[in-house]
């Protein structure tokens, strides 16, 4: 079923934004701004990606379930790691105008279910809050003082397991309000209100950027314990202790390389406990800085 | 600054969240119904979300005042602990409340009339005993209190209980409401400080050391008496130069019959919080030191631990008597 171009050569730590998005016509300006490539239109879901600007996109089509279906199938595909963010972007309707205008969702309700979600980190200073409201069918009544969509509480359901709910955004255009009924809402509107926003989502993405970049930082496993887990057979515990020492003992000696050269007659077992001896010596001239 | 607040509908009209809706008009207000469902959430990323954690105002329900853990106060014959809040405005690297919670984000229970209903019923209970009520456990007790007013209600409170001891434990400057008011015999403040060199590191977020001797100095001339707490004791190759200096560097003009207690304890966590915080700080240098693991606890050591309690003791002894000097053991 799954038709991939390319995929084993994919360098999937390059993905640091990850979209879910439910229709092509809210997808199309970001692939053309993001310059990505289709690689597997024949797939569940069609995925574009751009390795060199680190983005990643999947079309869910229309639904909670299909948004979480979308995501996980982008996940797995792809492999993600899990500094990645993740996006779920489109329109919604919104009580209020002027359509156009972009929010971020720091409530998602199922309305279906109930279930309340709580994605991302506030970006304040880039974009107004709202509650947003998941519905099975759409919203025309604008009941509540809230943004209505039918694919984020799927979506959050899902993206927070594989990052973070830090790194799970929901940000939404305002397409259609009480004075701006969804039955005008067109493809080219689409294309042309997200286009319009085009600058501020780049700014929105830089401000996403340093998080993924620190989230990326921390989980990352250095070539050098890549090299020795390799070369030696650690057990799972000898391989967390390996992992632990070796990070004490990089902190401690920064400058110092550790070289397979010098290590190829020992055990596992004798690496850490040639770490944890340096690491002794060392704690005498301790200092905190 | 404060700029999300997610409140529980039952307590959307209690005066505290009014006081504070005034105080933060605007912030953005979402309705919750339990603060659990945002709270104990899964997959939240403690680091990323203390760059910008968010207000919950809630309603607390139960375990409004507990025993404190034994090792944790001076002599009184029963300690309790209450926490009108979850989570600190600073981001200490050694504080529990790096790996205690899930979530970053600060949560305030409104419903102080609600404690201090619970202390009143303990009080009762131990009649005539000395009882110790320390504040601070879980958050930080005046970092906050700009916002929350909870020191001010606190001490209206323990006014009329002159028999019973209030511990507020702080890193904090806000020191405003203490000192428009008349000091109560019965209410100690206590600061926690470590060695500047050491706080620049580690205590993030926190007032500078120098400002809160600043702040001790005008608290115990205002007539406040003064808790001083080292806790915990880091270890480094300069440590007791360090210490000795902090020493005498708060001892400086301060006058040493308004120090009510002074009391330090050694560097220590249970094994499951060590990992989590080292694995929110894995490039600093103090997850990076041969700490030993002893029963499930992870700590320099008896050799360094024992050093520095014989240091400090002795150290902590020119300044006042013996009496007030209690190792903190928990």
């Amino acid at each position: 079923m799954s038709e991939f171009r390319n995929f084993e050569n994919h360098s999937n730590d390059q993905f640091n934004f990850c979209w879910v998005i439910a229709l092509r016509a809210e997808a199309t300006p970001l692939i053309k701004a993001f310059n990505m490539k289709n690689v597997g239109n024949k797939s569940l879901f069609p995925i574009y990606t751009n390795e060199e600007t680190g983005h990643a996109l999947v079309i869910s089509g229309i639904g909670s379930v299909k948004s979480a279906a979308a995501a996980t199938f982008l996940k797995n595909q792809l492999k993600i790691k899990d500094h990645s963010a993740w996006i779920n972007f489109g329109i919604a309707g919104f009580f209020k105008g002027p359509i156009g205008d972009l929010y971020q969702a720091i409530k998602v309700v199922s309305k279906e279910s109930g279930a309340a979600f709580f994605p991302g980190l506030r970006l304040t200073k880039l974009l107004p809050a709202s509650i947003l409201f998941t519905v099975s069918k759409p919203e025309n009544e604008y009941k509540e003082q809230v943004l209505y969509d039918m694919e984020a509480s799927g979506f959050c359901e899902m993206a927070p397991i594989f990052s973070c709910n830090e790194l799970t955004y929901v940000i939404k255009i305002i397409s259609d309000t009480p004075n701006n009924s969804s039955s005008l809402i067109t493809k080219n509107l689409v294309r042309e209100l997200i286009e319009k926003k085009l600058p501020k989502i780049q700014n929105i993405l830089a401000e996403i950027k340093i998080l993924v970049e620190e989230e990326k930082k921390r989980l990352l496993i250095p070539n050098e314990v890549m090299k020795f887990e390799k070369r030696f057979k650690f057990t799972e515990t000898n391989k967390y202790k390996f992992r632990e020492t070796y990070r004490k003992w990089k902190i401690a000696f920064p400058t110092k390389n550790l070289e397979l050269s010098e290590f190829l007659n020992f055990q596992p077992k004798e690496i850490i406990l040639k770490l944890e001896n340096e690491l002794l010596v060392n704690a005498k001239d301790w200092t905190v800085l | 600054m404060i700029e999300t607040i997610f409140f529980e509908e039952q307590i959307a009209e209690h005066p505290t969240t009014e006081r504070i809706r005034k105080a933060l008009p605007r912030a953005s207000w979402i309705p919750i119904e339990r603060y659990q469902e945002l709270f104990n959430k899964r997959h939240q990323n403690f680091k990323l979300q203390k760059k910008n954690p968010a207000l919950i105002l809630a309603k607390k329900h139960d375990n409004f005042v507990l025993p404190a853990p034994s090792g944790f106060g001076m002599e009184s014959y029963k300690n309790f602990y209450f926490s009108h809040m979850y989570n600190c405005l600073y981001d200490c690297k050694y504080c529990f409340l790096q790996g205690m919670y899930s979530s970053a984000n600060f949560v305030l229970f409104v419903n102080y009339e609600d404690f201090f209903k619970a202390i009143s019923d303990k009080i009762e209970e131990y009649k005539g005993r000395s009882l110790t009520f320390f504040s601070g456990y879980d958050c930080d007790s005046l970092a906050f209190d700009k916002l929350s007013g909870f020191a001010d209600q606190a001490l209206n409170f323990f006014n009329d209980f002159s028999n019973v001891e209030l511990e507020l434990r702080t890193k904090s400057i806000a020191i405003n409401s203490l000192l428009q008011r008349r000091p109560l015999s019965n209410c100690v403040v206590a600061f926690s400080l470590s060695p500047a060199k050491i706080a620049k590191s580690l205590d993030s977020k926190a007032p500078s050391i120098s400002r809160r001797i600043s702040a001790i100095k005008q608290l115990a001339a205002a007539g406040w008496k003064i808790g001083l707490r080292f806790d915990p004791l880091i270890y480094t190759s300069d440590w007791k130069q360090l210490y000795a200096s902090l020493f005498a560097e708060i001892m400086d003009g301060l006058d040493p019959s308004m120090i009510h207690s002074i009391s330090y304890g050694p560097l220590r966590f249970p094994k499951k919080m060590y990992k989590k915080a080292a694995s929110l700080h894995p490039e600093h240098k103090l997850f990076a030191f041969p700490m030993e693991e002893t029963k499930g606890v992870v700590s320099y050591g008896t050799k360094i631990e024992t050093q520095m309690h014989d240091f400090l003791k002795s150290e902590l002894n020119k300044y006042t008597s013996e009496k007030k000097i209690f190792q903190c053991t928990i």
